[in-house]
């Protein structure tokens, strides 16, 4: 799996050994994530697994307990002007002032950026159908992520951070147009990171993916290699054994009787080879889902 | 709901057992061998952990929460959707929190007011039913309207109703012929089947969604939203924007309401009371209202959205490409836009009702008063009125660094440093009025103390700007505009003290109240906002 490093290409944002605990607890632990230029992260986990912490970092909203956060180069928390100029940011709380108007948010959050591009803003606003004179207070909360969104892009952010942007949107806005915005910066040699717990949206637009377990990195390469460093086999065994088989390689066992189903890291042969040593034949394989595989590996509960 | 309440508030209970101790302690202090001007101060301090503890029980058992989506406080909307009638739903609080408030009123006020001021059995009946009509007042608007804008208005109204209430057994019998009992049962007996309406609504969803009124006026105001988009100049103009919005207007809005509605009032009463001139005792009052109200709402300064319930920076605020030291200026420029507002209405509205009621004596007397005139004196107060706007400044921002941390441990634990040093103050004072000897030395050491601690100060506030400018926290434009800032206001402190000085034939005095004057005014408080500011934003 070809991870991508500041070799790979110039790292917009680079994270390296980045630990933060919250009392006892480890909420990132020595995490390493390079986003190169131009291309579009889908950061995905369970919840509780960092994600949400891992952005906060990147924002200068939490200063890194042990390791480094660099996002152009520069450190968030020493130099929060220089970075979030250059940030679009959309909250997964929808953190918006709910007594303004949405007209007087977007005057509001113009102000910050020299780069606002009016004639844009008000082709989102139409797209997205916001009234300008209605209070944040009295919009849903799709409109709420849509008026969240409109103000993130707005200024044309050369790094683009969304924080579970699709919560709150309906199936229709999700896919033609967060989705088609996304492309859209990232066509533009923009960079997009962005979490989410919809693994088909991030199967569809995201370049790299990066997995978050209990705070560590469990996977992080390029989308289509993740799923093809995996084969999710089912394997026959001629005795059906009396407990789940242990397979070296495999990520997740489950079944009964004399079929299982695996989730295996790694080659076909491997499989073949592993298979063998414990006495089954791989009878069906396939390339999983970004979806079977975070299953699989946040406890193995694959069906 | 009262476990709820409980292990809500369990903090703020323990310290509000230790303020009841500490005042109990302090009236004793005052009746056994404490100096009459100490016992003053003693008495004072106590009156005011009295005032302050019982206004804390009406917040507490009030059963009011802030829902920050909605930008409305009210009865709790998650309780609605339990198995519960909405009888139920009104009446336990208001009679558990009602029996609670008055019953702890009645403890503070046979230990502590006892001492302070005399009153009778049958007075304090009246006073603690006039109580539990005012809570139960409290609880009924802000359960029945949600979403209503002018709620505080309302509440001010109902004080003030209160307060009449309050007054009716003290009033001429021509003006108030035993009538208090039946008005207080009427008050009191308007609250429960209000409430029970009210639950009910909010409850069936009446107040969900846009207002008729909201709705009409937003029908009204769009095309003048298409043409109002006018952009702000600047990020400090945005979010000095978003201040003024947020807190600006509400010490104008309750010093202005306040001079509005309840001066008139007291100036009645004393007609009431047979006076045919004016009290020359209801002028200071005036005055320090907006004194003693800025120093209240220092907290809410230090907050960016007050309807925000974490004490973290709002997301909002905190992603936008600007230094603390930025936020920390709109801030401060709030705030002396705030004092301004404040004075301009709480002295039209004075004159007003001065002009009104007293038909001119008091202008005329004024007018007489100096051997200038009427313009002279006119033109004499506006430094005063401008030492009096730097003042309420200085009330409002002092503290700001503990606020900006986001940790409310920390300003609590500012609170209390700053009322152990001012009681120490006072108690030196006090010490030097009655010690003669003591006076001399301080006399003496006054001059060298007062540089000291200017030294001090300005050490620590060159230390903190040169760590916030290193840290990238504050420009050194920023720097630029809080220093200045403290030279001018210090150089015109300096200056008037000049001036009373000659007149008062006194010259030796102006250093000390110059170099009191450069103390006083707030510079390492603003100097570390900045600094805890970065604290709570990059956590």
């Amino acid at each position: 799996m070809k991870t991508p490093s500041p070799s790979s290409a110039e790292a917009v944002v680079a994270v390296t050994g980045l630990s933060r605990h919250f009392g006892a607890k480890a909420a990132l632990n020595d995490v390493t994530v390079y986003i190169p230029r131009g291309s579009v992260l889908g950061l995905v986990g369970e919840n509780g697994a960092g994600k949400t912490t891992l952005i906060k970092h990147l924002l200068g909203m939490l200063k890194a307990q042990a390791g480094s956060v660099r996002v152009f180069g520069r450190d968030p928390v020493a130099d929060p002007v220089g970075v979030l100029g250059r940030v679009g940011y959309l909250s997964e709380r929808r953190d918006l002032p709910a007594w303004m108007r949405v007209d007087e948010f977007m005057r509001y959050t113009q102000a910050f950026y020299p780069a606002w591009d009016e004639q844009y803003a008000g082709q989102l606003l139409e797209q997205f159908q916001l009234d300008p004179a209605q209070k944040i207070k009295t919009l849903s909360q799709g409109q709420q992520a849509k008026i969240g969104l409109l103000t993130s892009l707005a200024h044309r952010p050369e790094l683009l951070i969304l924080d579970e942007p699709s919560s709150g949107l309906d199936p229709v806005v999700r896919r033609d147009i967060l989705e088609a915005i996304i492309r859209m910066v990232a066509e533009e040699g923009r960079t997009v990171l962005f979490s989410s717990h919809l693994l088909d949206e991030v199967e569809r637009v995201a370049d790299y993916v990066v997995m978050l377990q209990r705070g560590r990195v469990v996977l992080n390469g390029r989308t289509d290699e993740v799923r093809h460093d995996h084969i999710l086999a089912v394997l026959a065994f001629a005795e059906p054994p009396e407990t789940a088989p242990v397979l070296a390689g495999a990520h997740a066992v489950a079944g009964y009787g004399s079929e299982w189903r695996v989730l295996f890291g790694g080659s076909h042969l491997e499989l073949e080879t592993a298979a063998t040593l414990i006495g089954a034949r791989v009878v069906e394989e396939r390339t999983p889902t970004l979806d079977e595989i975070l299953v699989a590996r946040a406890g193995g509960k694959g069906s | 709901m009262l476990w709820e309440i409980w292990g809500r508030h369990k903090l703020s209970f323990l310290g509000q057992g230790i303020a009841l101790a500490a005042s109990v302690f302090l009236v004793h202090w005052k009746d056994n061998g404490a100096s009459q001007s100490l016992g003053d101060v003693l008495g004072f301090v106590a009156f005011v952990c009295f005032i302050g503890a019982n206004c804390h029980l009406l917040v507490c058992f009030g059963y009011v929460e802030i829902d920050a989506g909605r930008v409305q406080f009210g009865f709790p909307g998650r309780l609605l959707f339990k198995p519960v009638s909405t009888g139920r739903l009104a009446l336990v609080p208001m009679l558990f929190g009602g029996a609670t408030t008055v019953t702890l009123f009645a403890a503070w006020a046979e230990l502590v007011l006892r001492h302070l001021v005399s009153f009778s059995a049958s007075d304090l009946l009246w006073i603690i039913s006039v109580l539990l009509s005012f809570f139960w007042w409290m609880q009924t608007l802000a359960w029945s309207l949600p979403s209503f804008k002018c709620k505080v208005f309302l509440v001010l109204i109902v004080a003030v109703i209160h307060f009449v209430v309050w007054c009716i057994p003290r009033m001429p019998r021509s003006v108030s012929p035993g009538w208090q009992w039946p008005i207080l049962t009427v008050l009191l007996g308007f609250t429960v089947p209000a409430s029970w309406i009210g639950l009910k609504l909010m409850r069936q969803g009446t107040w969900e969604g846009p207002s008729r009124i909201s709705t009409l006026w937003r029908h009204l105001s769009r095309p003048a939203a298409r043409t109002r988009r006018k952009k702000f100049g600047s990020p400090f103009g945005a979010q000095f924007w978003l201040e003024m919005h947020r807190q600006g207007w509400l010490l104008p809005g309750i010093c202005g309401g306040m001079t509005f509605l309840i001066f008139p009032l007291i100036l009645k009463c004393f007609q009431w009371a047979g006076a045919d001139t004016f009290p020359p005792e209801v002028m200071p009052g005036m005055l320090v209202l907006p004194l003693m109200l800025s120093v209240l709402l220092t907290p809410a300064l230090a907050r960016f959205d007050s309807f925000h319930s974490a004490n973290e920076l709002p997301v909002y605020i905190a992603v936008r490409p600007v230094t603390n030291g930025g936020f920390v200026m709109a801030k401060l420029a709030m705030a002396l836009t705030t004092s301004a507002l404040t004075w301009l209405v709480t002295v039209a509205s004075a004159c007003f009702w001065l002009a009104l009621m007293e038909k001119g004596a008091l202008f005329s007397k004024a007018g007489l008063v100096t051997p200038y005139g009427t313009v002279s004196y006119t033109t004499g107060c506006v430094p005063a009125l401008l030492l009096l706007v730097i003042w309420t400044w200085k009330n409002l921002v002092a503290g700001i660094g503990a606020g900006l941390t986001g940790r409310p441990w920390i300003a609590g634990v500012s609170v209390y440093l700053r009322i152990v040093f001012l009681s120490g103050l006072v108690m030196l004072f006090d010490t030097a009025r009655s010690n003669v000897i003591f006076r001399e030395a301080l006399l003496h050491w006054l001059p060298a103390i007062l540089a000291a601690c200017l030294t001090v100060k300005l050490a620590f506030s060159i230390a903190a700007f040169a760590w916030g400018l290193r840290r990238n926290a504050i420009t050194s434009c920023a720097v630029g505009w809080i220093f200045g800032g403290w030279l001018v206001c210090g150089l015109f402190l300096a200056g008037c003290a000049g001036h009373v000085c000659n007149a008062i034939n006194k010259p030796h005095l102006w250093i000390w109240i110059a170099l009191a004057g450069f103390l006083v005014l707030p510079l390492a408080d603003l100097a570390i906002a900045p600094l805890a500011l970065a604290w709570n934003r990059h956590r």
